[in-house]
């Protein structure tokens, strides 16, 4: 009687795409601010 | 080499280790047997709760210096901390609610560690626009610090607050006086990904360092 592993990989993605997202996004942000005036 | 380039490198080179991060994660973890894959976002969840708790701690003791020495060095680095903790606090409120749903069965709950932590993520708002809004930079630089000061007496609730109150965010499982109660394969991949998160963070203030000094000196003349 082995306990089914619940599947939702789905959201496990959408949380690893997402940081990434966030991190090169403030990375450019903070590069564009830096070249600025 | 600057301090922008440095910073930059250690961004660089912390986001290619998140990658190795995902891989250690993904391939060489365990799956949790009750949360299933879901449980894996805990490696970035923690690391950034952890690392914006740090970012706010440093912007707090920057604050109590700045009031006792007047070095306007601890008020930039107090302006990059705050920055760069609101992003770190970003993604907290963000892969929280994304791991909460498949398990909690809920995005969101207005208990006392989430709003806690939603509410941190508004005073470092604020400690923003506090900063846009004072033009005077003595002023500027010791409101910012009570402001700053405020922030680390929340944080100290909100590590407390799943203690203190009923909840259904769990009871921290490293951060506690006790022995890490956690498996050793899992135990390396989040302290690697809290090194790497670590990193990411002088990188990200060295650069809003840099900024800010910048604009220092674009101010003075």
């Amino acid at each position: 009687m082995g306990d089914q592993v619940p599947q939702n990989a789905g959201y496990l993605m959408a949380a690893y795409i997402l940081v990434p997202t966030i991190l090169i996004a403030y990375a450019v942000s903070l590069y564009r601010r830096s070249k600025g005036p | 080499m600057t301090i922008v380039q440095k910073g930059r490198w250690l961004v660089i080179t912390g986001l290619v280790l998140l990658g190795g991060v995902y891989v250690r994660a993904l391939a060489f973890t365990p799956v949790e047997r009750f949360q299933g894959p879901a449980q894996k976002i805990f490696y970035v969840h923690v690391p950034a709760a952890v690392t914006t708790e740090l970012a706010v701690i440093l912007l707090g003791l920057a604050g109590v210096f700045y009031l006792f020495l007047k070095d306007p060095r601890l008020d930039r680095f107090a302006e990059a901390s705050a920055e760069v903790g609101t992003v770190f606090a970003g993604i907290v409120l963000t892969t929280g609610p994304i791991w909460g749903k498949p398990i909690w069965g809920t995005w969101w709950t207005w208990d006392a560690r989430l709003t806690s932590t939603l509410f941190l993520f508004f005073l470092l708002v604020g400690y923003q626009v506090l900063r846009g809004a004072v033009t005077d930079g003595g002023l500027r630089a010791r409101y910012s610090a009570v402001l700053g000061i405020c922030a680390v007496v929340l944080v100290g609730f909100i590590h407390l607050s799943v203690y203190l109150f009923p909840t259904l965010h769990p009871q921290p499982i490293v951060l506690k006086p006790s022995k890490p109660s956690l498996p050793g394969d899992m135990l390396i991949t989040l302290l690697m990904s809290f090194g790497v998160f670590v990193l990411l963070y002088v990188g990200f203030v060295m650069q809003r360092y840099a900024i800010a000094m910048r604009r220092a000196e674009a101010s003075h003349g």
